[in-house]
């Protein structure tokens, strides 16, 4: 009898502990496709005068690009000085800084910036892509990268920010690259993970953010070198002041990521995770130096940061 | 000879347990098998081909010297133990793979156990009842079994990696656990190798892997990609089995008859070839879907 007991607890317990749901990539809640545009955050438009872009087709007949033609040269137009592009005939109603962090990896900025100038003039927003360089020897600091490109952003009047990694590539024509009323993680369906999402609050990749939230929380911790937590932190600060990210329909949130090894995670990135989590204040946009260079190249912004 | 009598001992609750060297051996040589081959590429194939030459090696040998050996039996417990263990404890913790695949897994894992547990217990159940029977005359469909030492009516053979005689009275049950092995072993391969390689989608539906350069890079990825590597390979040789038992059924013939069928009516798949046991497609199928141990037990008794 007791026995039996004994056993009937231990498989029990153990039946929990295999099929308990963290241990398994996740469902998630997300904004159906016919709701994105009310979700977007729409700029008013600059020249009233002129007629307005559409962006309902965009959304709603969005088709997938096939992953293999991703290394195809594009054509498309030539940005202005900095990678700046508006849309002409229509006024946007999107304006966008890419801000990409970035080190030593030609093959893939090559790729990336060929095939978003072309993604992003099809979906006939005003954008402008900036590539931040880390220039030093310590391990690559990704959020402080995205912290040095959005202050920049900030600066230029940008309202919307996208923080986006150089090995994504979007691969849905309806994901579009403007912000929505709250902070958006875009790359929720990537292909590396099986078009899963590993855990619910993962907030790495692509997000889209509003200038206005970014400054709000500070933006990034500057703290974590090499790989990893860093996302983790930034979405704690967003959840800390109150903000609650979004994600779009797993339709339009396809992404690939562009063939690399998969880098060994920083092993203090807990300790730092733990040690950061009470500085939101003094770590982030508010604590950056101003040692930062910016040229502006063909199809990109330059910022080289250390 | 002296070292196939040479038994080991364990230390166990209540004095040491004997422990036949044979029955041991593939707990060693699995894990060894899938950890080697997990270095590189070239170890993978040195390692697999290595196996399947041992494999065809010892099989022949214990056959003649060892009949009741339970190697092979033994292996494939232990291949489902570990593929399954490394299935939950190294390629779940990829967090790549939803709740419901792996529930679905584990019901095919499941449907595989039950079916080789009831297909056992069948065939022991059945060859107590012969026991009584022992002096009979061997009819032209009761066979012996020189590895089970008893007799069975309508006997097809004896398989080795279930350690079980297969019979009219459990061929259901055989057919059902090599459908479930074939499908969770191919499922959980595909599993694994999306998870552990690059994958894409045919017909935006089904998730296939396309590259796997990256795999040897890090150790549980390794692992997890010859572990499903093995899965698939013993899934090939599962399906190709499964198929077979199909068609023997259909045409009401034992596996044995169909060896000795020459080569121009195997490839017209026995259609044509004569067919004494046969009762027809549905009634071949409807006997070992029926099977009660009561009616077979006087059907038994009625041809002895």
């Amino acid at each position: 009898m007791l026995r039996n007991f004994v056993l009937i607890i231990g498989l029990v317990i153990i039946i929990v502990a295999v099929y308990f749901p963290t241990r398994h990539a996740r469902h998630y809640s997300y904004i159906k496709v016919e709701n994105v545009a009310s979700e977007i955050e729409w700029n008013a438009p600059a020249e009233p005068r002129s007629k307005n872009c559409s962006y309902e087709n965009l959304i709603l007949n969005n088709v997938d690009i096939d992953i293999r033609s991703i290394y195809d040269y594009r054509e498309f137009e030539a940005p202005l000085k900095g990678g700046e592009h508006k849309p002409k005939g229509c006024a946007p109603l999107i304006k966008t800084a890419l801000i990409v962090p970035y080190r030593n990896r030609a093959t893939h900025l090559e790729i990336f910036l060929n095939y978003m100038h072309h993604f992003l003039q099809n979906q006939r927003i005003h954008y402008q892509i900036f590539i931040v360089d880390q220039n030093d020897t310590l391990p690559f600091n990704r959020a402080k990268m995205l912290n040095y490109g959005a202050k920049v952003a900030i600066e230029m009047d940008y309202s919307c920010l996208i923080l986006h990694d150089v090995d994504l590539i979007p691969i849905n024509t309806g994901n579009i690259y403007g912000c929505s009323k709250m902070p958006r993680h875009m790359s929720s369906s990537l292909d590396t993970f099986r078009y899963n999402l590993p855990y619910l609050t993962l907030f790495g990749g692509a997000v889209a953010i509003l200038s206005s939230q970014y400054k709000r929380v500070n933006g990034m911790s500057n703290k974590f070198y090499g790989w990893g937590a860093e996302d983790d932190d930034f979405y704690r600060r967003l959840i800390a002041n109150g903000i609650m990210p979004c994600r779009f329909s797993p339709e339009v949130s396809r992404y690939t990521m562009l063939p690399h090894m998969k880098e060994m995670a920083s092993a203090e990135r807990f300790t730092v995770l733990t040690q950061v989590k009470e500085q939101h204040k003094l770590d982030g946009l508010s604590s950056l130096s101003d040692n930062i260079v910016i040229k502006p190249k063909n199809l990109y912004t330059h910022i080289i940061a250390s | 000879m002296a070292t196939i009598q040479d038994r080991l001992r364990i230390p166990w609750n209540g004095g040491a347990k004997q422990i036949a060297f044979d029955a041991v051996l593939p707990v060693f040589t699995i894990p060894a098998m899938l950890l080697l081959a997990s270095i590189s590429l070239w170890w993978t194939i040195f390692t697999f081909s290595t196996v399947v030459i041992f494999l065809a090696l010892i099989s022949r040998f214990f056959i003649k010297n060892i009949p009741h050996t339970k190697f092979f039996f033994v292996w494939t417990l232990t291949s489902l133990i570990i593929l399954y263990f490394i299935f939950e404890f190294v390629v779940i913790p990829f967090l790549e793979i939803l709740l419901e695949e792996n529930i679905a897994l584990s019901v095919l894992i499941f449907g595989f156990v039950m079916s080789v547990y009831l297909m056992k217990k069948r065939s022991k159940e059945l060859s107590s009842i012969a026991e009584s029977q022992r002096d009979c005359k061997e009819g032209d469909r009761i066979e012996s079994c020189n590895i089970c030492q008893t007799k069975l009516p309508s006997r097809d053979h004896h398989c080795l990696w279930f350690d079980c005689c297969i019979g009219n009275h459990n061929r259901c049950l055989f057919i059902s656990a090599l459908f479930f092995a074939t499908s969770a072993l191919s499922y959980s391969s595909n599993l694994t190798l999306t998870s552990v390689c690059h994958p894409f989608t045919l017909y935006r539906t089904i998730l296939l892997p396309d590259d796997c350069s990256d795999v040897y890079k890090l150790f549980e990825l390794g692992l997890s990609f010859v572990s499903a590597v093995y899965s698939l390979a013993v899934a090939a040789i599962l399906l190709l089995l499964f198929l077979r038992e199909l068609i023997l059924v259909s045409l009401g013939i034992t596996a044995k008859e169909w060896k000795k069928l020459p080569l121009t009516s195997k490839l017209c798949l026995g259609i044509f070839t004569n067919r004494p046991h046969s009762k027809g497609f549905c009634q071949n199928w409807a006997e070992i879907m029926c099977w009660s141990g009561r009616h077979s037990y006087e059907q038994f008794n009625q041809e002895v």
